[in-house]
């Protein structure tokens, strides 16, 4: 579904992706975990184009990301949740939700609507359809912006930190969420450090440092026994309280 | 000051301050009409990648920003003539307010399109909108929110520059006014009736803007 082959990327004289490689299967759940500028934001933005990288090859659902013109298409199979929401300020939850349906896969607004209700049930918003982005908690945004990004049935869905702006009490409703559609066997990439999120529904846990994929195993044995010694320094950071 | 006030002398040259108050009307509402298109067109193209296309627009919005509208509007009064273009004083008036404006309307248009934080766009891009998609459905309408004041404020600005077009020989509100104190030497006189119609403009823009905003606020935020 998601492969990577030998992707370099440069922020200038900084290499922020080195020689990636790394294939994603369809029905997978990778967790990507790191230190922040390790790359792992911008390994996961490469893969719906939002940032360019320089060489190597990227195969999304079997287009090729180097070809500018099939991006738009491409998109529209992947859902993108961001760490900070970016709802729509001037548009209702179910606008928000709707939106992209209507005027990317040309639904009618009835049908658009009939859908985007669904699914701000299915997050636990079904009270909140009519209210505006800052009439809701942080918690509430982002589950409406994972409904957003469902709306268009994408067939990969990609989480950058989705619960790292969010209050500690809300970011169970969020993770829920996202539990709930792996179990549903979307195919997903997470940037997290939720580590209890990873251990329940993680295929594959993967850890970056300075640009680089270091390690990838199985949540068991990444927790467990993880080979590296960047790695074990790291959740030894994150994991000791 | 305004205690002798002759108001007889004035009611005697309403007629006149009538025509003179419709023709500035008027010559606002084309300038203004001008203006945005410029100003929208100008904005357009200076936040486009393009460098050939941003160049003229970016030289247009600081030449017109640098220098003032008396010396822009003698310029195509004196210098179209010279160009072989001979165009009725009415309309080079309209040129020099629609050019000046525009310059001012295109930075206000960036700023408000700037002021929409990055993020959304990305949103909108990765739900496969397209770029003039993610302009008319998320920027620009928020943009414009937050542009309705400023504009309006350039409006006030371009209603009161066209007073400048009577030095062209325009006859519009100012020009008219002149008269009364040409006539009767009473230039008191001429300007209050003046200030009474730019007053009237003045307040009709602020009520629309006001009207506007009530009608597009977000429910709860403004």
């Amino acid at each position: 579904m998601i492969e990577f082959s030998g992707v370099n990327k440069w922020f200038g004289s900084l290499h922020v992706l080195q020689d990636i490689s790394l294939t994603v299967a369809k029905g997978e759940v990778v967790v990507v975990c790191g230190p922040s500028g390790s790359g792992k934001s911008t390994l996961i933005r490469c893969i719906n184009g939002l940032e360019p990288f320089e060489s190597g090859r990227l195969l999304v659902d079997g287009t090729d990301l180097s070809n500018r013109k099939a991006l738009l298409k491409l998109r529209s199979e992947v859902g993108f949740v961001f760490q900070s929401f970016n709802l729509y300020p001037h548009k209702t939850a179910l606008e928000n939700v709707t939106l992209a349906p209507i005027h990317v896969r040309r639904l009618g607004r009835a049908q658009a609507e009939e859908r985007g209700r669904a699914l701000l049930e299915k997050v636990g918003l079904a009270d909140k359809m009519g209210s505006y982005p800052h009439q809701l908690s942080g918690g509430q945004q982002q589950r409406v912006a994972i409904a957003r990004s469902l709306c268009m049935q994408p067939k990969i869905m990609l989480f950058d930190e989705p619960t790292s702006a969010l209050d500690p009490e809300m970011i169970n409703e969020v993770l829920d969420v996202m539990v709930g559609l792996a179990r549903e066997g979307m195919t997903m990439m997470v940037v997290t450090h939720e580590m209890g999120f990873a251990r329940k529904v993680a295929d594959r846990v993967i850890f970056m440092d300075r640009g680089a994929i270091v390690e990838t195993a199985p949540p068991e044995r990444f927790f467990t026994a993880p080979a590296h010694a960047r790695t074990r320094d790291f959740l030894s950071k994150i994991l000791q309280h | 000051m305004l205690g002798g006030l002759n108001t007889r002398v004035m009611m005697e040259y309403l007629p006149e301050i009538w025509q003179g108050f419709l023709a500035t009307l008027f010559l606002s509402t084309v300038g203004f009409v001008g203006a945005m298109a410029l100003g929208v067109l100008a904005c357009a193209l200076t936040i486009q990648p393009l460098r050939w296309l941003r160049a003229p627009a970016v030289i247009y919005v600081d030449t017109i920003r640098a220098t003032p509208l008396l010396a822009q509007l003698y310029f195509l009064y004196f210098g179209l003539p010279r160009l072989g273009i001979v165009l009725p004083e009415m309309l080079i008036g309209i040129i020099a307010l629609s050019l000046n404006s525009g310059a001012y309307m295109a930075e206000i248009i960036r700023s408000g399109i700037l002021s929409i934080p990055r993020g959304q766009v990305e949103a909108g891009m990765s739900t496969g909108l397209s770029y003039m998609q993610r302009m008319r459905l998320i920027v620009l309408p928020q943009a414009l929110r937050t542009t309705v004041s400023p504009l309006i404020g350039q409006a006030i600005v371009l209603v009161k520059d066209s007073s400048l077009l009577s030095l062209i020989s325009v006859v519009e509100l100012t020009r008219a006014g002149q008269r009364i104190a040409i006539d009767r030497f009473m230039p008191v006189e001429g300007l209050v009736a003046t200030a009474l119609g730019y007053l009237m403009l003045y307040y009709a823009l602020k009520s629309a803007a006001g009207a506007w905003q009530a009608r597009n606020s977000i429910p709860g935020r403004g």
